[in-house]
């Protein structure tokens, strides 16, 4: 009887509440922002968001989706290393880590959780581009700081941050061109995870410069997974049938990719990929013999510095809404070993780690070599 | 009348585990909780194990019948993206074409309002019916094994999925969304009825989440009456002793297809409400697998045999929300995020071998092969 009541009690509050309460949430501001070193407005529309500051240290959960590739592992820890860096361990009350797995219902529920708990912000890689406007309702609400990175949403109501993940499909697409010399032949595309806002904006880019007119290649596109396993196996596949391509695009799991050539005995040819160490590896030991490849890396570091704005964010800055990340590219021409790739290490791990204008410091080497003991 | 209650346990030994070990674990988990207790805890928990409580029902009713439903998840999928393009709600409706081999199909415009987001429901749920009815129809008449049977339907209704929706999109109404997955107080503030919600006799049951109300609504609709039908207690004959129900004069037949239709239709509502709550459709491929394994998790724990003939739908939802709330924990006690899933598993493991204590206890083995 006594928790019905307790129940009705709260129920009535809410009801008073919720249809009343004007929604809270950021105010769009005019910029510049805060620390435009590091939080680089994505374009000259970008609008700019300031929240009401709020006393430190913050509580700060990370939910993340999918977990069981190198990526996401990397990610994982350089966030807990991150959040343990002096200079930020101090604004950071409680810092959280769940995954959630391919489920938006289940990472739907643990970001509305993690509100109904009085987190402060909330670090994210969404499962689906759309789907979300529940949660940035309720966030508004609660002047929760919700930060998607590296999946974002499609949409304009919650700040993010990310690599231009177009732009490396432009990117991938004006090197193949450039390094084969020709303007059409028979080019291989092995895709990402399908249903992802990141596969489809490489996609998307790669193919608008590829069929821009003048250009006639005619694409053969297989499903990788930024796998190393599944991108070795479709585009084992995909040379079983076509015999021979020209050029390479694979969005993730390259060193499968390149594995999958040599396993065929194809001439090595222009190629674009991820920045896994291994693929980095490939490209220097093969570069000579043709493999003219290209590495953009979308960094697991990206997580380093979306803890960063959200913190920024809580303690009142101006912030952009969308924060643009450069990418980092290295070519068979300038791979460095020690720099940007590591020759000697056989972990594989994902090279791009360092953000020197944020503060993020540490090389992949380093995160990944740390025990879990130190990470968690 | 004590000897009545203790046999009726006896018989339902798994469901009576699964209710007891989620109180346990839901109490443990409210405590814990900051907010816990509280209407908003019971909300968000609510919209999250809606889908998979539903994909657990699907699931339920094949496997009674002594056969798996592998393409559960994608029934779901398919429907979401159904869903996304039927429920805009937008005034004067949405223009529908069809965009094949080449051709510019029109299909005429979908009423929008709320008549046009009724009729878009019904729809959605025919549309899990009948793939549910195509798969039965397959398994009975193609005499092909369920799970087989099943992987072929669900590739074929994922690739519908992924022809509707390529790109994750669309847009389902917002007021649907707020109304469906929130408590009855907001659900009436919404679509404004007991004058939005304020009437005094309503205030008692305005913090009952929406998504429990369906979820019993749906479970006593239909669930409990085709179980004491005819058809639903020759699924159960089926999955027990095929050759004995055939001999008996049982429809057979029929009640394999009526089974994989209700699959269908409770994978329908699922889908239905997982595009509700994300206010778009995705076709999800990772997603479609993970809740039809999920879905087959969650009818053991319920204490369902996948043998086939004992167990109910009303138990896998109790699974289903075994499954969800182990992985509450993690939002409240820290624990290593690259150990999660271990701990999931061992609690995972712990809690099937509860159910199963009971084998210790059979004095012939050869009890166990019956």
């Amino acid at each position: 009887m006594v928790w019905t009541l307790r129940f009705a009690g709260l129920a009535c509050v809410g009801l008073l509440l919720s249809p009343v309460s004007a929604l809270a949430g950021p105010k769009v501001v005019s910029g510049p922002g805060a620390d435009p070193g590091c939080f680089k407005p994505w374009s000259a529309q970008t609008k700019f968001f300031q929240w009401d500051k709020k006393p430190g240290p913050y509580k700060i959960a990370l939910v993340n989706g999918f977990v069981g590739n190198t990526w996401r592992i990397q990610m994982v820890k350089t966030a807990k290393a991150f959040a343990a860096q002096p200079g930020i361990k101090e604004n950071i009350k409680e810092f959280k880590v769940v995954s959630t797995g391919t489920d938006v219902a289940a990472q739907l529920g643990a970001m509305e959780d993690f509100i109904n708990q009085g987190f402060d912000a909330i670090v994210t890689i969404a499962v689906a581009p759309d789907g979300f406007d529940r949660i940035i309702r309720l966030a508004d609400k609660n002047n929760v700081v919700v930060v998607p990175f590296d999946n974002v949403l499609d949409t304009d109501k919650v700040m993010m941050v990310n690599e231009d993940q177009k732009e490396m499909g432009r990117m991938s697409a004006k090197w193949l061109i450039d390094e084969s010399g020709k303007k059409a032949g028979d080019i291989l595309e092995v895709r990402g995870l399908p249903g992802n806002s990141v596969d489809r904006d490489r996609h998307l880019g790669f193919r608008e410069v590829m069929e821009a007119s003048g250009n006639s290649f005619k694409i053969t596109e297989v499903v990788g997974n930024w796998d190393t396993g599944t991108s070795q196996k479709v585009t084992a596949d995909a040379l079983a049938v076509h015999g021979h391509f020209d050029g390479v695009f694979t969005q993730g799991g390259s060193d499968g990719t390149v594995q999958a050539l040599m396993s065929a005995k194809h001439p090595f040819v222009p190629m674009s990929g991820e920045g896994e160490n291994e693929y980095r590896k490939q490209i220097a030991d093969h570069a000579k013999d043709g493999l003219k490849g290209m590495s953009y890396g979308q960094s697991p570091a990206l997580v380093a510095i979306a803890t960063k704005a959200a913190i920024s964010a809580l303690q009142g800055n101006v912030m952009p809404q969308l924060i643009s990340i450069p990418i980092p590219v290295a070519t068979y021409k300038d791979l460095k070993p020690g720099t940007n790739y590591w020759p000697d290490l056989n972990a594989n791990f994902f090279a791009p780690n360092q953000f020197t204008p944020c503060g993020v410091n540490f090389t992949a080497p380093e995160i990944m070599s740390q025990s879990e003991k130190n990470t968690q | 009348m004590l000897d009545d209650v203790a046999i009726r346990i006896r018989q339902n030994i798994g469901i009576v585990t699964a209710v007891l070990l989620f109180s346990i674990l839901y109490l443990l988990y409210n405590l814990a909780h900051p907010k816990g207790f509280s209407s908003a805890v019971l909300v968000q928990n609510g919209d999250e194990i809606f889908a998979l409580a539903m994909l657990a029902m699907a699931q339920t009713v094949p496997v009674l019948a002594s056969g798996l439903d592998l393409s559960v998840g994608a029934v779901m999928t398919m429907v979401g993206c159904f869903a996304s393009y039927l429920l805009t709600g937008a005034a004067g409706g949405a223009a529908l074409h069809l965009d094949i081999f080449g051709l510019h199909l029109g299909l005429g415009t979908f009423p929008g309002g709320v008549s046009g987001i009724l009729l878009g429901i019904v729809i959605c749920l025919a549309i899990g019916a009948l793939a549910g009815f195509v798969n039965g129809c397959v398994v009975v008449y193609g005499r092909i094994q369920p799970i087989i049977a099943t992987l072929a339907t669900g590739a074929i209704y994922i690739g519908i999925a992924l022809f509707l929706r390529p790109t994750p999109g669309g847009k389902i109404d917002e007021d649907l969304n707020w109304a469906l997955t929130n408590s009855l107080g907001d659900f009436a503030a919404t679509v404004h009825i007991f004058d939005d919600g304020a009437a005094q006799w309503f205030a008692p049951v305005a913090w009952i989440p929406v998504p429990f109300v369906l979820l019993v609504l749906i479970a006593l609709l239909v669930w409990v009456p085709f179980r004491r039908s005819v058809i639903g207690r020759a699924v159960y004959a089926v999955g027990s002793a095929e050759g004995a129900a055939y001999m008996s004069g049982l429809p057979i037949e029929r009640a394999k297809i009526a089974a994989f239709t209700l699959a269908g239709f409770f994978a329908g509502c699922g889908g239905l409400f997982l595009a509700i709550q994300t206010s778009s459709g995705n076709a999800d491929i990772p997603q479609a697998g993970a809740y039809t394994l999920n879905s087959i998790a969650s009818v053991v724990i319920g204490g369902t045999s996948l043998l086939g003939g004992t167990g109910s739908a009303i138990g896998s939802i109790f699974g289903a929300m075994i499954l969800r709330v182990i992985s509450f924990f993690f939002r409240i006690f820290d624990i290593a995020p690259l150990l999660q899933p271990l701990f999931e598993g061992l609690i995972l493991l712990a809690a099937v071998s509860i159910g199963a204590l009971g084998v210790l206890r059979v004095k012939n083995t050869l009890e166990l092969f019956r």
